[in-house]
């Protein structure tokens, strides 16, 4: 999934292109959300105490329209107002990935049946939720109830993270929230992660930001694109031998995989014998996007079909989804809270060390405020 | 070299008492002309302005301009430690990574110093636009304190209606609604008026939260006003002052509620 390596590599060489944030900051912040990233992720960890996938009582999964509709409502409660865009079709270069992905669930189905035999049960856990796999029926679910939730959606041709970008580009969205990294390299400006994990976790926001990653690498985005392909992204093998730190400095020395093939020795380095990394250039750059698209920020609240929905199908308390639509109800009718960057404009971003350049700072005895305080974009610790 | 010497270093306790609620690290700026400090709280809704000018201190010397960047908590541990009638000194090196405060009683019996481990702050500076308010009310900061406290009872915002007759706080919740109206009072002199000066009728709503942590700085006078145009930040100034010197001021800038676009 997404850019192997890529999360850690700016953590490395560009940690200013990164900065964590509270939540409850995002107020009046426009966001759109990978679904199918969202999906996986409510179908793995929404789980009851037992380890099992929450169902109704014939035996239907959901696990995924309680993620949903208490992340989505999480969300919306601290005055965020997410889209949730969906996969469309696989591209066709993803066949490839999409295979080995079949075969490690099969891999992950002989080792639960395994673990199962041997009485594992640690190893059956874990080998059950590597077999989760997104079907049109739990897409299908999550759609419905997010009409009935009047929370808008986006139905991307292709990838979501594409169609994610592109809104981000033209301004429709302040950032993406995703886990998968290659929303970047498809050219989201603000990348943020951990927004649809579970609040128990109290993970802060993680926002990656593409120009500051760009300026550090001192790389343009169509060099960035071939530095993601060589770390390995969902379109096209990598080439052997060559991990994050080899692909750095030799983009950083060619500039591009054409002049990298010409220069390195095929001996040492093992290119793919099928290797359209020129496809997948051309894919990140120029995805297929439905640029006409509509968001529609105020689409009514279906209080009794999600409760007939919610309730009388799937089984879920109605007291509990009452009270999570008059969440939804009262953040609508709220004033937003406005920010002062939209009023006054940053005219110099300082980042000084103290005593000048003196090499002498050191870092402050005091690490970041776990939780409250720390963490903001207006007073963080630089790295070094 | 830098070095400052406060006469009342009580002001440099209540200084801090009237930001560290909003900020939890800032950087100081000393320049000649005096300490300054501007920064944004985390969520970027409201800005701290801070002035004080060399003039107020007994002593001042700043040979090169430098940032000093604080820890708020770790220096309220530190100014904790001085009692509010010492004499305080703050002393840095050009290319120090410590600032050492050093607290003198009044008989001069007693000194402490302690040094604090200075920090690397990522900040933003913003510019701020010269402004001419459509309203600017001046009023006593004790009554801006209580009014906004006994509001934050009712509601999560406050609004502000400003008009010829006087200026109006309301607000609104889930056990009712609250209204505080104070009128324009012609007898000049007083202590307790209420001054308004006024361009045009303004209306605008804040948080309750953010108006709280600004009558913190209450303590440092005995007068605040407040700037409202439409549709921009509230500016809530209070002079940083004694009887004795008046040493500068402390600006705080707040972002308004907007009225939802996308309904």
């Amino acid at each position: 999934m997404g850019i192997h390596g890529l999360a850690k590599l700016i953590g490395d060489v560009a940690p200013n292109a990164t900065k964590e944030n509270e939540f409850k900051n995002y107020f009046g912040r426009r966001i759109a959300i990978d679904a199918s990233m969202s999906l996986y992720q409510f179908l793995i960890a929404v789980r009851q105490q037992d380890g099992m996938q929450l169902t109704t009582s014939d035996g239907d999964t959901t696990s995924h329209l309680m993620g949903f509709f208490y992340r989505t409502i999480r969300m919306i409660d601290n005055g965020i107002k997410p889209v949730y865009v969906f996969d469309g079709k696989p591209p066709e270069m993803k066949s490839g990935e999409l295979e080995k992905r079949t075969e490690r669930r099969n891999e992950a189905q002989k080792a639960l049946e395994k673990a199962q035999e041997a009485g594992d049960a640690e190893e059956a856990d874990k080998m059950q939720r590597r077999l989760v796999k997104v079907d049109k029926t739990h897409v299908a679910e999550a759609k419905q109830l997010l009409t009935f939730m009047g929370v808008p959606f986006v139905e991307a041709p292709c990838e979501a993270e594409a169609q994610c970008a592109f809104l981000q580009k033209t301004g429709q969205v302040f950032g993406v929230g995703t886990e998968d990294m290659d929303a970047l390299t498809f050219g989201t400006k603000v990348l943020l992660r951990h927004l649809t994990f579970s609040e128990a976790r109290k993970m802060p926001i993680k926002e990656f930001y593409l120009e500051t990653v760009l300026e550090a690498l001192q790389f343009t985005m169509d060099e960035f694109i071939d530095v993601c392909i060589l770390l390995g992204c969902d379109y096209c093998d990598s080439i052997r031998g060559i991990g994050p730190k080899r692909a750095l400095e030799l983009m950083k020395s060619h500039r591009s995989i054409e002049k990298i093939l010409d220069n390195i020795d095929k001996n040492k380095y093992t290119v793919p014998e099928y290797f359209p990394y020129k496809q997948a250039r051309e894919l990140f750059k120029n995805p297929e996007v439905d640029k006409t698209v509509q968001i529609s920020w105020n689409m009514p609240i279906d209080e009794d079909g999600l409760i007939n929905y919610m309730c009388n199908e799937k089984g879920f308390s109605e007291e509990r989804m009452r009270s999570g639509v008059k969440k939804l109800r009262a953040a609508r009718g709220k004033s937003t809270q406005g920010r002062l960057d939209s009023f006054f404009t940053v005219t110099k971003r300082v980042s000084e060390s103290p005593g000048g350049s003196g090499g002498g700072a050191k870092k402050p005895k005091e690490e970041k405020k776990k939780g409250k305080g720390g963490g903001g974009r207006g007073g963080k610790f630089k790295a070094k | 070299m830098f070095e400052a010497r406060l006469a009342e270093g009580g002001i440099l306790k209540k200084v801090l008492d009237s930001i560290k609620e909003l900020l939890n690290e800032a950087s100081f700026d000393c320049s000649e002309a005096g300490l300054q400090l501007q920064a944004m709280d985390n969520s970027h809704v409201s800005l701290v302005s801070l002035n004080l000018r060399a003039e107020g201190f007994e002593n001042y010397r700043c040979d090169r301009n430098m940032s000093m960047g604080m820890n708020l908590a770790s220096l309220a541990k530190i100014m904790k430690c001085s009692n509010s009638d010492d004499v305080v000194t703050i002393k840095a090196q050009d290319s120090a990574d410590i600032v050492t405060f050093v607290f003198e009683s009044k008989n001069g019996d007693r000194v402490s110093d302690f040094d604090m481990k200075l920090m690397n702050l990522d900040q933003e500076h913003l510019g701020i636009p010269e402004t001419d308010y459509a309203c600017v009310v001046k009023m006593p900061s004790n009554d801006f304190a209580r009014i906004v406290r006994d509001l934050s009872q009712f509601g999560e915002s406050i609004a502000i209606a400003c008009t010829k007759q006087g200026v109006k706080f309301s607000s609104t919740g889930d056990i009712g609604t609250g209204n505080i109206k104070l009128a324009q009072n012609s007898s000049a002199d007083s202590d307790d008026n209420i001054v308004i000066d006024l361009q045009e009728p303004v209306t605008l709503t804040f948080a309750s939260r953010y108006l709280n942590s600004f009558a913190k700085a209450a303590g440092l006078s005995e007068k605040v006003t407040l700037s409202m145009s439409p549709d921009v930040p509230l500016v809530v100034e209070f002079k940083v002052a004694t009887t004795d010197n008046e040493y500068g001021y402390i600006r705080y800038y707040l972002a308004p509620k907007i009225e939802d676009e996308d309904s």
